[in-house]
C-alpha cells in the first residue's frame, strides 16, 4: 500500500508537469492559429501592359473564416501607374493601346478565397483564387474600361504578435475588359506582388 | 511563377509590329501621334503618324528621311507590295533624301 502511495506521490507531480506541457502546446500553436476574422492592408507593385494597369498597388483586405482551411478574402485594390498617351489607330482603323508595364490606373473589388496549407515553421502558405470587377483608366488616352479579372496566386503568412501577422503574396491576373473609344473588348493580363499586415478582429 | 511571368511577357509582346504612334498609325490630328500627323490626303491615304527629321538617322528602323513636308520619315520599300500593309492607295515611289536631295530613295507614299 505504502509503495502505491509513494508511487502516487512521485507520479502526480510528473502528471501535473505533463498537463502543463500539454497546456503550453496550444499556446505555441496559437502563434500560428488563424483568426476567424481579420483586416489587413498591403502595398506592392502591379505589372500590366497594353490595357492592364500597373504601378503602385495598395490594397485593403477583410478576411472571414469559411471552413477549416478556407477564408473569404474581400479586397479593394488601387493601382497607381504613370505613362503617357500610347493608343493609336492601326491601318485597319482599330484602336490599339500599347501601354507599358507600369501605366494606367485602376480600382478593383475582389471576392477571393484563401486556402491555407500546413504550417512550415513560422510560415503558413496559402493559395488564393478570386474574381474581381475593376474600373480601368488611361487618362492621357482618354480610355476607360470595365474589366472582370480572375486572380490566381499564393503567398505566406506569419504571425509576428498575438494580434498581428505579416503576409506576402504574388498573383497572376487574367481577364477581359470592355473599353471605350471604339476599342471594344480586350484581354487583360498582369501580375502583382504585395506585402502587408493583418490584424485579428475581436 | 516563372512560367506565369513568361506568359505575361509573351502576351504583352503580341501586337502589330508594323505601325505605332511614332510611325505608321492612322491619324487626323497631331494628338493621334507621338510626334507629327500627316493628315489624310492623296499623298497619305488615311493619314500617317511620322517623325520630323533631318536625316534618316532620325527615323525609326526601316524608314527614310525624305525632303517632303520639311523632312519626314516614311517607310522604305523596294516594290509596291512592301507598302500594302498601309492600306489601299499606297505605293512605292522615289523621293529625294532630306540630307542629300540629289539622291533618291524608294518610300511608301500615296499613288
Amino acid at each position: 500500500m505504502s509503495r502505491r502511495l509513494i508511487a502516487l506521490f512521485v507520479l502526480v507531480p510528473h502528471l501535473a508537469l505533463a498537463d502543463e506541457s500539454i497546456a503550453e502546446q496550444p499556446a505555441d500553436e496559437a502563434s500560428d492559429q488563424l483568426p476567424d476574422q481579420s483586416v489587413g492592408a498591403s502595398i506592392g507593385i502591379a505589372g500590366g501592359g497594353r490595357v492592364t494597369p500597373g504601378g503602385l498597388r495598395l490594397s485593403g483586405h477583410y478576411l472571414y473564416q469559411l471552413s477549416a482551411q478556407d477564408w473569404f478574402d474581400g479586397t479593394a485594390s488601387f493601382t497607381f501607374g504613370g505613362g503617357g498617351a500610347e493608343c493609336f489607330r492601326d491601318r485597319m482603323d482599330y484602336v490599339i493601346c500599347d501601354h507599358g508595364f507600369a501605366d494606367g490606373r485602376g480600382l478593383e473589388v475582389i471576392a477571393a478565397v484563401r486556402r491555407y496549407f500546413a504550417a512550415q515553421g513560422k510560415f503558413r502558405p496559402f493559395a488564393r483564387l478570386g474574381v474581381g470587377v475593376s474600373v480601368v483608366r488611361f487618362g492621357d488616352d482618354d480610355v476607360t474600361g470595365i474589366a472582370i479579372p480572375l486572380h490566381l496566386g499564393g503567398g505566406v503568412r506569419a504571425n509576428v504578435a498575438e494580434q498581428v501577422a505579416v503576409v506576402a503574396q504574388a498573383e497572376l491576373v487574367a481577364g477581359i475588359g470592355r473599353f471605350d473609344r471604339g476599342m471594344g473588348t480586350e484581354p487583360q493580363l498582369g501580375i502583382a506582388v504585395t506585402a502587408g499586415a493583418e490584424f485579428r478582429l475581436p | 511563377m516563372r512560367a506565369l511571368i513568361l506568359l505575361a511577357l509573351l502576351v504583352g509582346a503580341c501586337g502589330d509590329d508594323h505601325v505605332s504612334r511614332t510611325l505608321g498609325a492612322r491619324c487626323d490630328r497631331p494628338d493621334d501621334c507621338a510626334d507629327r500627323c500627316l493628315a489624310p490626303s492623296a499623298d497619305y491615304p488615311g493619314g500617317l503618324c511620322t517623325v520630323d527629321c533631318f536625316s534618316s538617322g532620325d527615323c525609326p528602323d526601316g524608314a527614310q528621311c525624305i525632303e517632303s513636308e520639311g523632312g519626314v520619315c516614311l517607310y522604305a520599300c523596294r516594290e509596291p507590295r512592301d507598302c500594302e500593309f498601309l492600306g489601299p492607295g499606297w505605293s512605292c515611289k522615289a523621293e529625294p533624301l532630306r540630307s542629300d536631295q540629289t539622291q533618291q530613295v524608294l518610300v511608301c507614299r500615296g499613288d
